[in-house]
């Protein structure tokens, strides 16, 4: 690759552990309750009624994206050159559990369709008109090698030229996502895209002790 | 100027014939293939009409002497796609050539004998009912079982699936990679399908009424649908050129909503422009459309306001045939392409049956009776799920 080639992360979000940080800072905290979500997103600045019909891993797609593009000019690519590349471990199951409780007395159409782990990859989609390659895959923990490889893969195809990827997890009201934009373009924080960098931003609040001063 | 694209042979299995001589009869007769469940065990047996293919499992493993383990969309395919060889009287071993096949539902019917069995009593759960779950297993079965290795690949898009089979082996064969290409697709019912179906609240509890102001859902029904499409190097080469081509195609999406189109039809409306601009045509060109159609609210307001929006004023004749079929899913693109082949090749614009009151947003109905009138061009639909919006124009060729 050469060097104008160099991919960077030029942003990454991570929500966990009751707090929110962009590129590292801590942005919003919260004590665990229901509305966490909801109360994050508003907070936020957002409008964008169809949010709340969404299921959990939708919501935290849209919140995550949310931070991740405030202030990006992604709107400079062509929809076609955007990919999105996400994972987790327990695919759609947080969502898969609420239907099938739901069959139990009248199937709920608006839970079904939320019963597949990339529909937070549409959702996305849809929001920021992004048209780009897609994945979704499912993998036991953040696997910072396989996303560094198959982001890089679609990079030097030509296939995109800006990408969010990550991971994006919820299950019994856990919420642990960790995404990150990567560019062509020179990085203000000057994080190149590496698996190391990926494992480093991803490491963020697993301990809150480690991020306290 | 890229090369055309011939259609050299077709092969289809639905409910209303397990042969292409079979469903053209009942198109002619105008015998639907929606009844009570038989072979599917549902508890929604005695409410939701299905359209099942007539032969059991039984019958499809011995006739093509298979193991009777084989997923039953693997035997509705190998069935159709052995027609479509053989109506082709192509020796496609003579050739390079590629297997294409569409499923939505795979193996899952196995899956789901597996999955009671196993649900009551682990130990019971026979693994061989699950070997063939994934939607490549399937394809891998039949494209064994026809020896045909050079090219072999599945797409699963949901209802556009097997038009975007056919359509990537147009791609491959104007390319260069493959001269010739067995491409379609196939689906056979499940309780998964069913139940999905049902939750979304589009299934019809009577005959489904494609097209109709008062239309109520859809009817599922399985099957299988296979072209075999040629280049103009193998087409020179047969005892009579084949007189149709696929001569448009395009894809596109409405990113509207997960299960449902647009209310305006975008993609609708993009992927019929596209095929239209891909084969050189003009709206006024096109003959017959054989509608997607599926009797959903939804997507008949999407597919008629397309239509009416890029028609405007030359409104050709359009048809459901999913009022025979019911809607086949993974197999319904390829199994309406066979009908549009059939349309220009019998000179007949196929009735949508059940009609009564047309929509008060779309200024034409459907065509209620058998039509017999010389077929230029006839575009196939197919729009699924998550906005996948594919269109087919098929052509007759001249000289």
């Amino acid at each position: 690759m050469s060097p104008e080639d160099q991919l960077n992360i030029t942003k990454s979000v991570i929500i966990r552990n009751n707090s929110i940080y962009v590129d590292g800072n801590i942005i919003y905290e919260y004590f665990k309750n229901d509305n966490f979500l909801n109360d994050s997103y508003e907070s936020l600045d957002n409008n964008y009624p169809k949010f709340y019909k969404m299921d959990v891993l939708g919501k935290l797609g849209m919140l995550a994206t949310h931070l991740l593009l405030k202030d990006s000019d992604i709107e400079n690519h062509l929809p076609s050159d955007v990919g999105i590349v996400l994972s987790n471990s327990n695919s759609s199951l947080d969502a898969d559990i609420r239907y099938f409780d739901s069959v139990k007395s009248f199937p709920s159409p608006a839970l079904f369709v939320y019963t597949l782990p990339n529909i937070v990859t549409g959702e996305i989609s849809i929001r920021y008109k992004l048209k780009g390659e897609n994945a979704f895959f499912i993998s036991q923990q953040f696997d910072a090698d396989w996303l560094h490889f198959y982001i890089s893969h679609l990079f030097q195809n030509n296939k995109i030229n800006a990408c969010i990827g990550g991971w994006i997890e919820s299950i019994n009201s856990d919420h642990d996502v960790c995404l990150f934009l990567t560019e062509r373009k020179e990085s203000k924080n000057g994080i190149n895209f590496t698996a190391e960098n990926l494992n480093n931003i991803n490491s963020l609040g697993d301990d809150v002790s480690n991020i306290l001063p | 100027m890229s090369q055309k694209v011939y259609i050299a042979g077709v092969g289809i299995i639905s409910a209303i014939g397990n042969n292409v001589g079979e469903n053209l009869a009942s198109l002619k007769d105008t015998k639907a293939g929606m009844q009570n469940m038989e072979r599917l065990q549902s508890v929604h047996k005695d409410k939701l009409p299905v359209a099942e293919v007539s032969l059991s499992n039984e019958d499809l493993c011995s006739e093509l002497k298979l193991p009777n383990h084989i997923s039953r969309s693997a035997l509705l395919s190998t069935v159709a796609a052995k027609e479509a060889i053989s109506n082709s009287g192509i020796n496609i071993h003579k050739w390079r050539t590629g297997f294409i096949s569409a499923t939505s539902v795979g193996g899952m019917d196995k899956t789901e004998d597996f999955f009671t069995e196993f649900m009551a009593d682990h130990p019971n759960g026979d693994l061989k009912n699950v070997v063939n779950h994934e939607c490549g297993a399937v394809t891998e079965i039949t494209a064994d079982h026809l020896g045909i290795r050079d090219f072999v690949t599945t797409v699963s898009t949901a209802c556009s699936s097997s038009a975007n089979s056919i359509f990537l082996a147009a791609r491959l064969i104007r390319q260069g990679f493959l001269d010739v290409v067995v491409a379609g697709g196939t689906d056979s019912l499940t309780k998964f399908t069913l139940n999905g179906f049902n939750t979304l609240m589009i299934l019809d509890s009577q005959y489904c009424q494609p097209f109709d102001e008062n239309r109520r859902g859809l009817n599922l029904g399985e099957g299988a649908g296979y072209l075999v499409l040629v280049s103009e190097k193998v087409a020179e080469g047969m005892n009579q050129k084949p007189e149709i081509a696929l001569s448009g195609w395009c894809n596109a999406n409405d990113a509207h909503h997960q299960t449902a189109s647009s209310p305006d039809g975008t993609g609708n409306f993009l992927a019929m422009k596209g095929a239209l601009k891909k084969a050189g045509l003009k709206p006024a060109d096109i003959d017959y459309i054989n509608l997607h159609g599926t009797g959903t609210n939804n997507n008949d307001i999407a597919e008629g306001t397309a239509i009416k929006n890029l028609f405007e004023g030359n409104y050709p004749p359009v048809s459901s045939t999913k009022s025979f079929t019911g809607h086949t899913l993974g197999a319904s693109g390829a199994i309406e392409a066979v009908y549009s082949v059939l349309a220009i090749r019998e000179g007949l614009i196929f009735p949508n049956l059940r009609f009564e009151t047309q929509m008060k947003e779309i200024p034409f109905a459907p065509v209620t009776e058998l039509q017999h009138k010389t077929l230029k061009n006839v575009m196939s639909n197919s729009f699924g799920f998550g906005g996948n919006c594919s269109s087919l124009i098929f052509s007759k060729v001249i000289g």
